[in-house]
């Protein structure tokens, strides 16, 4: 009882501090727009109203936490009075998916959210301590509480993950796809970072949108914070993926499942924000876009939390359906409403100065760039919704899957791969077609020559070589604008290592991991081959160049399952595909074995154990006699690619993060938009890192500046 | 940057890798060497939307469950009878209704969104650069004037 | 400056026409109930049952099981395999129902083994004290000619041969089993009545 008294505490000090919170900074902001600020009496207490609004932030927190150690130690202590443990946990579950099983169910994973959620929000109120007397601050602070009231209000009842029972002795134990594989561990924390992070950059826009203080300066914060949740949920999407792969057995790792969509489609969102927000930066264009992608990011998370927890789809990867449905979409509705009602209300005074100058030149790409990831979420979420809204106006139902979703996303991925080769050669303003040539003849010909290559080694299909090519040539114009960028650190007599970390930098090198990922992607849906082996003990089989051979049956029995093993050789080493069940369960799951090498997977399931008498149905291979098995094989060429390329992108994130080469956080980026400079070579990319646009910085100058000691700082005029 | 004289003209030095990867992709999409369609390769494609009857989202042709093998044996029978694809996507529906398939039967009105989306993508790009295009050579025309005023 | 002003409301339009568009797909999801495995709508209701027929496992030398035989009848057909849990979980009422309502009812109960063994799919029966017939469906063509997507499913088939009311999907309980039955036979009192053959 302990535990379930703890949770509830701790959800209910949660809830209470964002309510109250949320008060103090709504009557504070009231009161700072009926009083003039140079009244100091009103000041002082508007600051002492702000203040306390702040410190709701650490008790919120701290109700999380509680809430958070109190069902973690219920599931570790196997604590069956509250039924959320009982249904998810058992006697026999190790101690890894006990701990996992805070997130493996419905309501658990309601309150990760809300304890990331209030973890986000006790950073955000730390970073900007400062100058939290801000307007923009205030309302974003209002707006994380907003958010945190209504996550900890739904589990203070619908979904209240510490309700009690009696007398249940033995635990269901967690879903048997869910304690197959460690990365139950790691994937959903990281998705959930990736997701709650994006509530800040709403709470920015909506911040900025109240205030009408729609200048760069806050909207270059932003950027920060969506590139920490981009890299999070980009990891996290492209775990899930390997884990789908490991566990679900038909060899795929994607298959555009509702709950699968609903992560891409922030991803999406984010992306294309981290990429228009350069040119706001630069030239102070595409303000609304900044503002309409910050905005739909999160609504798309609200949605896809909807999606995932409200039974209105069918998803092999859904929660339960539960009433919370409603709940959602109205909140979803809440947040479109206050979100584009501030943009459409605030719509003329938006628009920026001046535009985009010239047909080849970097902004007109980052405006295709925009188009492109907005429309691929459009449609993504269109086929998604599909099936309920036709369901709605025809009563009929009818599936919207994987053969729509690939038809649309192959043009818009190779226009992608397309953008990513030519964009970071481009200039600002304008560029002319001799200079662009110049830059890109090398990445040109890398590509020709690649499918050139592949053409004489037999590869076949235009999509897939236009594909390779085209990735050639991305990697290429990524490399060249890296090898440039630690050329130029020796210019400026700062370590190599340098060229590689900073914002454009690290933008590089996440291309050259989703570069990566495209080539694994087209060479493992192109060349895959797929067949069903029929082995019987000793014999050797040759497909697709792998050798196999089947060693003999194992039976492995350990409390939390049983499994029955195949033992595969292949090409020397031995692999076990098995039948599994867990706990006391009848029923069974597919146990995948992968052999996995850098040109290629081997992927083996056990789909059928000879010598069983007359059957019904369909099995894999008729008539098998006893004492052979049949091996279902599918060979993948370079599989392992995809997660490669994930793990680059994430480095690559992280080198994002890292301070540039700004050498003062008040260095100009480049002559305000209105001015028309014209003179001068225009800097190549990696050069230039500084962010920031004069305005006043965070904290005292020199202070967020990384600068090795022992390097000469340059003094004087910027090189480039 | 200095002009070399003896470089060749830019339309060649982008013209020629182009014509390369031209000849490249049609040797490699193997329209030259095409084949019509055999039986296996028509089964294959009706597998690639048909739903494997037990799973959610994974085709047949993907699926070693039971019911998808089950389902492949019709469907290859089937196509060995000459039947349309219509007939044979019809016959399935009348067993397990319309969610055996993976992509909406009859007309689908989902790929009206996407092609709309795209070519008021096209549109509206091009329409961006023809009007600055314009803009921009009338500008370029308004300096030379001023200059050589 | 015309430019200008036309420009100006591009941004509230938009603003406020996406605002539309996301409030009218809000309205559609609030409104939809959960769906459930349950919720699939069979094709074959309205249409006669497809027939099938073959030895009965349960006693291979008694006469071969064929539902054209057994017109006249209400008849219960279950699809189930003994590797399914929901199946075990149903048996026990079905048992009860089959001996407690079928003789007043004029129903029958047929079994069909989905993608199982037969030895064990008798087996499962025998232990439950199954004893009615029970059919092999090699190929799975029986399966797949009700559209069966996973055991239990289980099919009413009126005495005219036709299916009038929606399969059951997931087990049935002894209440499930009865409301099948008393809704089919209310579709046959109407199509009697209002024809008025």
């Amino acid at each position: 009882m302990l535990n379930a008294s703890l949770g509830t505490i701790g959800v209910w000090l949660a809830f209470a501090a964002s309510v109250v919170g949320a008060v103090v900074i709504a009557v504070g902001l009231v009161r700072q727009r009926h009083a003039p600020t140079t009244r100091p009496r009103h000041a002082t207490e508007g600051l002492a109203a702000v203040s306390n609004g702040r410190l709701f932030a650490p008790v919120m927190l701290i109700g999380a936490v509680l809430a958070l150690i109190a069902m973690e130690r219920a599931l570790v202590t196997h604590d069956f009075s509250i039924v959320y443990v009982a249904e998810n946990n058992s006697k026999v579950t190790p101690l890894l998916y006990s701990i996992t099983g805070l997130w493996s169910a419905l309501a658990g994973s309601i309150l990760l959210w809300g304890f990331v959620l209030t973890a986000f929000a006790g950073i955000f109120v730390w970073r900007y301590r400062k100058v939290a007397a801000d307007p923009v601050i205030r309302w974003a602070t209002l707006v994380l509480y907003v958010v945190t009231a209504f996550f900890f209000g739904m589990m203070t009842d619908p979904a209240n993950p510490f309700v009690t029972t009696h007398d249940v002795l033995a635990g269901l134990g967690p879903n048997s796809l869910l304690q197959d594989n460690p990365l139950v561990a790691i994937h959903p924390p990281l998705l959930y970072v990736g997701f709650v992070g994006f509530t800040v950059p709403f709470a920015f826009a909506i911040g900025m949108l109240a205030t009408g203080r729609i200048g760069d300066r806050w909207q270059i914060e932003c950027r920060r914070w969506t590139l920490v949740s981009f890299t999070f949920l980009s990891v996290g999407i492209v775990l899930g993926a390997w884990w789908s792969y490991q566990v679900l057995g038909w060899g795929g790792f994607w298959g555009w499942d509702p709950v699968e969509n609903a992560a891409l489609l922030p991803w999406l969102c984010g992306t294309a924000y981290l990429h228009s927000v350069l040119v706001q930066e630069r030239r102070g264009l595409m303000r609304v876009w900044n503002l309409s992608l910050s905005v739909a990011t999160f609504a798309l998370t609200i949605l896809g939390t909807f999606l995932t927890r409200s039974g209105v789809i069918n998803s092999v990867h859904a929660f339960s359906e539960s009433s919370l449905g409603p709940i959602l979409i109205g909140f979803f509705f809440l947040v479109v409403v206050v979100g584009f009602g501030l943009i459409a209300w605030r719509g003329d005074r938006l628009r920026s100065p001046g535009g985009i100058d010239a047909p080849l030149g970097r902004e007109g790409a980052f405006l295709l760039n925009n188009l492109l990831f907005v429309g691929f979420a459009f449609v993504v979420l269109l086929g998604t919704l599909y099936p309920i809204l036709y369901q709605a106006v025809t009563q009929q139902d009818v599936n919207v899957a994987a053969p729509f979703f690939n038809t649309v996303a192959v043009p818009v991925g190779l226009a992608l791969l397309f953008l990513m080769a030519v964009a970071p050669a481009l200039s600002w303003r304008k560029i002319s077609a001799t200079v662009l040539w110049q830059r890109l003849a090398i990445p040109v010909w890398v590509g020709v020559l690649t499918v050139v290559l592949c053409v004489a080694f037999g590869l076949r299909g235009f999509g897939a070589l236009v594909g390779f090519g085209l990735g050639a040539f991305a990697a290429a114009t990524a490399t060249r604008s890296l090898v440039l960028s630690v050329r130029a650190t020796r210019v400026r007599h700062v370590g190599w290592w340098r060229g590689l970390i900073g914002r454009t930098n690290g933008g590089m090198v996440v291309h050259l991991g989703v570069i990566v990922m495209a080539v694994g992607i087209i060479a493992a849906t192109t060349y895959r081959h797929q067949t069903e082996l029929a082995l019987h003990h000793g014999q050797v089989v040759t497909y697709d160049g792998h050798r196999f051979e089947f060693v003999g049956l194992r039976n492995v029995a350990i409390p939390s399952k049983t499994s029955d093993e195949a033992l595969v050789d292949v090409d020397g080493a031995v692999f076990a595909p098995a039948i599994t069940s867990f706990g006391g369960s009848l029923a069974t799951v597919g146990t995948p074995a992968i052999d996995s090498g850098a040109f290629g997977d081997v992927y083996l399931t056990f789909d059928q154990v000879g010598g069983l008498g007359t059957t019904s149905g369909s099995p894999p291979i008729p008539n098998l006699p006893a004492g052979s098995v049949a091996i279902g094989v599918v060979i993948e060429p370079l599989l392992a690619w995809l997660w490669a390329g994930g793990l680059l992108v994430g480095l690559g994130g992280l080198l994002a993060l890292a301070p540039g080469s700004r050498r003062r956080a008040t260095d100009p980026v480049s002559a305000p938009s209105t001015m028309v400079t014209g003179a001068g070579p225009h800097p190549e990319p990696g050069q230039r890192d500084a962010a920031d646009d004069g305005w006043p910085a965070l904290e005292p100058a020199g202070a967020n500046v990384s600068v090795p000691s022992g390097v000469p700082v340059e003094s004087g005029a910027p090189s480039a | 940057m200095p002009e070399r004289s003896s470089r060749a003209p830019l339309g060649l030095r982008i013209g020629l890798p182009l014509a390369v990867l031209a000849v490249a992709l049609v040797i490699g999409s193997g329209v030259l060497s095409g084949r019509p369609q055999t039986q296996a390769q028509r089964a294959a494609a009706i597998e690639s939307v048909v739903r494997c009857p037990s799973c959610i989202d994974v085709s047949v042709a993907q699926s070693e469950e039971s019911t998808a093998i089950a389902v492949r044996h019709e469907i290859e029978r089937q196509v060995a009878q000459r039947r349309s694809t219509a007939q044979i996507e019809q016959t399935l529906v009348d067993q397990y209704g319309p969610t055996i398939l993976l992509e909406p039967p009859g007309f689908p009105f989902i790929w009206i969104v996407p092609i709309v989306l795209g070519t008021g993508a096209i549109g509206v790009i091009g329409v961006l650069f023809w009007r600055r295009s314009r803009q921009f050579t009338a500008t370029r025309v308004a300096q030379t004037t001023a200059d050589s005023a | 400056m015309t430019t200008q002003r036309r420009r100006r409301h591009t941004t509230r339009w938009v603003a406020g026409g996406v605002l539309l568009c996301l409030a009218i797909v809000g309205v559609v999801l609030a409104t939809r109930t959960p769906q459930e495995a349950t919720a699939v709508d069979s094709p074959l209701v309205g249409h006669m049952a497809p027939s099938f027929g073959g030895a009965n496992i349960q006693h291979s030398n008694g006469t071969p099981v064929s539902l054209r035989a057994l017109r006249g009848h209400y008849v219960f057909v279950n699809f189930f395999a003994s590797w399914c849990g929901p199946c075990q979980q149903e048996e026990p009422d079905f048992i009860t129902f089959f001996y407690q309502n079928a003789p007043k009812d004029n129903a029958d109960f047929v079994s069909v083994v989905f993608h199982d063994e037969i030895a064990s799919a008798e087996g499962f029966l025998k232990s439950q004290g199954a004893t009615w017939a029970a059919v092999n469906d090699p190929g799975g063509t029986i399966a797949q000619d009700y559209g069966v997507t996973s055991p239990p499913t289980t099919y009413l088939i009126d005495p005219t041969g036709k299916i009038t009311v929606e399969p059951e999907i997931g087990p049935a309980t002894e209440a499930d089993l009865q409301k099948m039955l008393e809704r089919a036979r209310s579709s046959v009192r109407r199509g009697s009545g209002g024809t008025g053959a």
